[in-house]
């Protein structure tokens, strides 16, 4: 550790000038981790609504199911999708082992119980204060969906946040599923991992200030854009 | 449609035969409405009083298609409640004001216009149209907890006019403000029923309050939630707030407070 400020030094340097490994590393990082959750989003959010609005049997052991995945560990949804991905495996034909499509369907396994579960929560809170006023509004339940859904959007936008934030951040899946190839499967967490082992310090400080960089400033971006859809209200109506 | 040829004018707007509504719950059924029979006319300012539990909510409910009754009939504007509900017969407001508060004001009345499908335009002029009705015009902007609790309560009676239903269906509005709100909000909620000529059905607790705002008082009892008492007011139109104070008043009161002691002693 006595080279720590020198190492720091030349994560530094790394990340200002620009360097080509790291930029693809965080490049393939993003890429996959956003895909990740736009598919989680498209699966989540709709399932997520109809838990909160829907009345059928079987409504709140679902519910109890949803949220427990939510602490799915990473490592076995990561040996779930190898099993499923091998050459052995169902799906095997696919050929998908050791791709980034493989660490995307990992990451939307480990997403979509987090959106659906907190979209629940949203959406669950809305109606219950909404409902009635819905209803004598003339709304059927099924049409107070989208104006829910549409009224929480500053919420619900925490739930993707926070879909993203388990993506980016997660290891134990995609290094199992994506294999850590180089220029290929590896991403930003599966890198600290190996060259931190390596004793290659440089890179992975650097790697893990974007990370840290990355998951700051989408938070300042959506607790921004909170408060200025309410400034712009504020305007409108004055 | 009555009959009676005197008053052709008179149009049946709610109008309950027998109607029942048993709740059953795990302590068994509850008989929250009992063979309700009561017409609601063109322009009338009915007002439900009795004690809690006499199903005077649940009878406002009904017409807002909130509840479904078990038993008997109800039309409202000669359709069924749900009917009536789907085509916007109505404008509800609740105990609570029930604004959200990530909503302005004008946003708040704007929902149901937005829903509906209203252009901005038509929206903006609406709002605008209402927030004066209920003195409130420059006050779009604010949020719900800028205003105080009289405020939100007309806030909330805006939203409700917003979007031209003839009928105002209110549950205990003013219950939760203090006597001086109360009066004042009484006298500007006549003085807005006269313009409009809308048909009104008012929850309340407060005999002044129901005396003083209603051209009819119906008198509810508990279990089984019956309707023990129609008085037609013999008060003017024109009701300054020390009409109170008058005889006729006082005489109205006390026969609402005869009927609410004899449904107790019923029990």
């Amino acid at each position: 550790m006595q080279n720590f400020a020198q190492e720091m030094q030349t994560a530094f340097a790394l990340i200002l000038t620009g360097d080509s490994e790291l930029l693809g590393i965080v490049g393939l990082s993003l890429w996959v981790s956003l895909l990740a959750v736009l598919f989680a989003a498209l699966i989540g959010m709709p399932l997520g609504a109809a838990l909160a609005v829907g009345r059928f049997p079987g409504r709140r052991a679902l519910v109890v199911l949803v949220n427990a995945l939510m602490g799915l560990p990473p490592v076995v949804v990561g040996l779930l999708v190898y099993l499923m991905l091998s050459r052995s495996g169902p799906l095997g034909v696919l050929q998908l082992l050791y791709t980034p499509t493989a660490m995307i369907i990992a990451q939307v396994a480990l997403v979509t119980p987090i959106i659906a579960a907190l979209t629940r929560q949203v959406i669950e809170m809305l109606d219950a204060e909404y409902a009635e006023q819905m209803r004598s509004l003339g709304l059927s339940r099924l049409a107070t969906v989208p104006v829910l859904l549409w009224d929480g959007r500053v919420a619900l936008l925490t739930a993707l946040l926070a879909g993203f934030g388990r993506a980016i951040a997660e290891v134990g899946a995609v290094i199992i599923v994506g294999g850590n190839i180089n220029h290929v499967t590896r991403v930003m967490t599966t890198t600290i991992a190996l060259e931190t082992s390596k004793g290659n310090l440089a890179l992975a400080l650097a790697l893990g200030t974007v990370l840290i960089a990355i998951a700051v400033t989408v938070n300042a971006m959506v607790s921004l854009l909170g408060q200025q859809s309410e400034a712009q209200d504020e305007v409108r109506h004055a | 449609m009555n009959g009676t040829g005197q008053q052709p004018e008179l149009s049946s707007v709610v109008s309950a035969k027998g109607l029942d509504l048993t709740f059953q719950t795990n302590d068994g059924p509850v008989h929250a409405l009992k063979d309700v029979n009561l017409e609601i006319n063109k322009g009338d300012f009915v007002s439900f009083i009795g004690p809690s539990g006499c199903g005077k909510t649940t009878f406002l409910r009904c017409i807002a298609a909130l509840e479904t009754p078990t038993g008997g009939s109800l039309t409202v504007n000669g359709m069924t409640p749900d009917e009536a509900r789907r085509k916007r017969a109505y404008g509800y407001v609740f105990q609570a004001a029930g604004l959200y508060p990530w909503r302005t004001i004008a946003k708040n009345i704007k929902l149901p216009l937005e829903i509906m499908g209203y252009s901005r335009q038509e929206q903006d002029e609406r709002v605008r149209k209402v927030l004066e009705l209920v003195d409130l015009a420059g006050f779009g902007g604010k949020f719900p907890w800028q205003l105080s609790g009289g405020m939100q309560q007309r806030a909330s009676i805006a939203r409700a006019l917003a979007f031209d239903a003839d009928i105002l269906l209110m549950d205990e509005p003013f219950g939760a403000l203090d006597e001086i709100v109360r009066d004042h909000l009484n006298e500007q909620l006549l003085a807005l029923w006269a313009r409009t000529g809308k048909t009104i059905g008012f929850v309340t607790h407060s005999i002044p309050e129901a005396v003083y705002l209603s051209t009819r008082i119906v008198v509810m009892s508990p279990r089984p939630g019956r309707i023990t008492d129609v008085i037609e007011s013999p008060l003017p139109k024109e009701r300054p707030l020390d009409i109170r104070d008058s005889a006729e008043f006082i005489e109205v009161a006390h026969r609402v407070r005869e009927g609410l002691r004899a449904g107790h002693a019923d029990e």
